[in-house]
């Protein structure tokens, strides 16, 4: 192997800078991904720190003012057309009499108990409801000279160990595969008009009749469609703090922190899985016949990478080898940065390797069938 | 030099090469001639080593292109069937970018990227980006490249295709001058007139194997023709698929 694939890859990325819309469809894609993150954070964020009002149908509210006005404290008021609430609360005609003469009171919830949206509704209900109900048999204890203190033999405390990285982390987690996925996405185009696009445009056959290796071609070709996926990555890994700016976070108890060092240390970690992704789209590509069909395979293929980190993502599996595995190690590397909890160097290390493994498994593999009449030709 | 021999080449059902031997000597143009589907391409490409032939051999300059295609590409310049060029490169940079593979850097390279461009006439158009380029200007790159590391020996297919006048005239001055300074040209051809006026020697093949193999006067006396048109209707053997 000499130099000859410095050759191609400085003229690929002339090439391929100079084609302005495959360069804005990679970097728009590292900042649109944050940016949907953010915006659905900020709707998160809301959600969870504003409690409305809960209307429900309120009947015989004039027999129990006080109790009312319990539930109004606790956010839960009479709609205004009592056919559109989803819970409806009777209280019975005698409640007053049967507060006096302290009898047991039935106040009744009516809903649909199997509509799974309107659980925290029901429970706010009831909750509040056992609340006025303690105020009230707090008192009657009190009146006949008992502390309340005895209907309580035990209370749960509850301690949440929930650290903000970790709170951070389950947010983050998603931003996350934004980045891994941008390293994937960015060098698409430029890997795909490289390879199925050179074919395509007939200069293929010319290239590979100068007097370079296919090995040096594809080294330069994958090097080309890195760099964008790395340039991807990066522009990604830098949105992040930057989008998170505006996003108040903190209400939500997320302390969102990335310095430069960690920032320099993911690229790092990101480079072999830019190199798979190359290596990987420009195999998909020679093979397929036409341009067109490559975009079709390519988005095919970029699934099952993809794929792999969303479930992990969202099933919060967990295994000793997901560490050292491609694309996986690199995922728990990016969240590890941001739970708190640094990956070790070795499993980061083997991450690497290995993914750089089946990156050069792969190379070999195009070089290959860059031998092949059949590839060249397009036949 | 180059030479053939008995190469063979079947695709599926079709028989490209059936036995082809054939030598172009240096200081020479050597026309490879015939109907469409001949296998003119075929034999080209294994040539240069990017078809690998079932049978027999292609020898440049002694080197068998299946065995040592990099040292045999070193030693060639080609005009491929299909050219592409990248639309947003000049033809500057196409040729500066072949000659790099091949070797040429820094000034050696600009020398002969900058003498190519003036010996082509395309001082005009050297630094545009060739989107938008007429067929006979894209030609012209092509050519470029394939002549900018003065290779020893010259393939080219079917050069002369969409060119006008005046660079018809250029290519064939440029051609004769390469014989002059001692390398060996092939290159194949429709057009009848340009093969008896540029070729010293004609290569006639049909299905896959050679007919006919002599200068284009012993071919007209041969067959008793007048015109070197008539002479390969007549070699060929049939009126069939002359465009």
């Amino acid at each position: 192997m000499t130099s000859a694939w410095k050759t191609v890859w400085l003229k690929e990325l002339k090439d391929a800078i100079r084609d302005r819309r495959s360069v804005m469809a990679a970097m728009s894609y590292a900042f649109f991904g944050p940016m949907l993150m953010a915006v659905a954070f900020f709707a998160v964020v809301n959600q969870a720190t504003s409690k409305s009002d809960l209307e429900v149908s309120l009947t015989g509210a004039e027999y129990a003012p006080e109790l009312v006005r319990h539930l109004q404290q606790n956010g839960i008021v009479a709609h205004e057309d009592p056919e559109q609430a989803s819970i409806e609360l009777t209280i019975p005609e005698d409640y007053q009499e049967k507060l006096a003469s302290a009898e047991p009171i039935t106040i009744i919830i009516r809903a649909d108990y199997s509509e799974r949206k309107g659980s925290d509704a029901r429970r706010r209900v009831e909750s509040a409801i056992n609340g006025y109900n303690r105020i009230v048999a707090g008192a009657r204890l009190m009146m006949r000279g008992v502390s309340p203190e005895v209907m309580q033999a035990i209370t749960p405390a509850r301690q949440d160990t929930a650290t903000k990285e970790s709170r951070a982390a389950l947010i983050m987690g998603t931003v996350m595969v934004f980045v891994i996925m941008s390293v994937f996405f960015a060098g698409m185009n430029v890997a795909i008009d490289t390879s199925a696009g050179e074919r395509e445009r007939n200069s293929l056959e010319f290239l590979l009749a100068q007097p370079l290796t296919s090995a040096d071609l594809v080294l330069g070709k994958a090097f080309t469609a890195s760099t964008f996926a790395m340039l991807g990555g990066v522009l990604t890994l830098a949105m992040i703090p930057l989008v998170f700016m505006f996003v108040p976070l903190e209400k939500l108890g997320i302390d969102v922190s990335f310095s430069f060092l960690t920032q320099a240390t993911l690229a790092l970690v990101l480079l072999p899985v830019a190199l798979f992704a190359s290596f990987l789209q420009l195999l998909v590509s020679f093979l397929a016949k036409s341009f067109k069909e490559a975009q079709t395979y390519i988005t095919f293929v970029m699934f099952a990478p993809m794929t792999v980190v969303f479930v992990l993502e969202f099933t919060r599996f967990s295994h000793p080898a997901l560490a050292y595995l491609p694309i996986t190690s690199q995922h728990q590397a990016l969240l590890g940065s941001i739970n708190g909890e640094p990956v070790s160097a070795l499993p980061l290390l083997i991450g690497g390797v290995s993914t750089l493994i089946v990156a050069a498994i792969l190379a070999f593999v195009v070089q290959w069938k860059l031998k092949s009449e059949k590839v060249v030709f397009g036949l | 030099m180059i030479e053939v021999n008995d190469l063979k080449k079947s695709y599926q059902d079709v028989q490209a090469l059936n036995g082809l031997t054939f030598s172009a000597s240096d200081n020479e143009i050597t026309g490879l001639l015939g109907p469409n589907g001949a296998g003119k391409t075929t034999c080209l490409r294994s040539l240069y080593g990017l078809i690998h032939p079932d049978q027999g051999e292609a020898l440049i300059d002694g080197v068998a292109a299946q065995k040592e295609p990099l040292t045999v590409r070193k030693q060639i310049g080609i005009f491929p069937d299909k050219f592409g060029l990248y639309e947003r490169l000049t033809p500057r940079e196409h040729i500066a970018y072949i000659a790099e593979l091949h070797g040429l850097k820094g000034e050696q390279q600009q020398r002969n990227v900058e003498s190519v461009i003036k010996s082509l006439g395309m001082e005009d158009i050297a630094d545009r980006k060739t989107q938008g380029f007429s067929q006979g200007q894209r030609m012209k790159v092509a050519l470029a490249q394939a002549i900018v590391h003065q290779p020893k020996n010259l393939i080219l297919d079917e050069p002369s295709r969409g060119l006008d006048v005046m660079s018809t005239r250029i290519l064939r001055e440029l051609m004769f001058q390469l014989k002059e300074e001692g390398r060996c040209i092939l290159f194949s051809s429709h057009v009848m007139q340009e093969v008896a006026a540029l070729c010293d020697r004609v290569v006639i093949m049909v299905k896959g194997q050679v007919v006919a193999n002599d200068s284009p006067q012993a071919l007209c006396e041969q067959t008793g023709e007048s015109s070197f048109e008539e002479a390969f209707v007549k070699l060929i053997g049939t009126d069939e698929g002359i465009v």
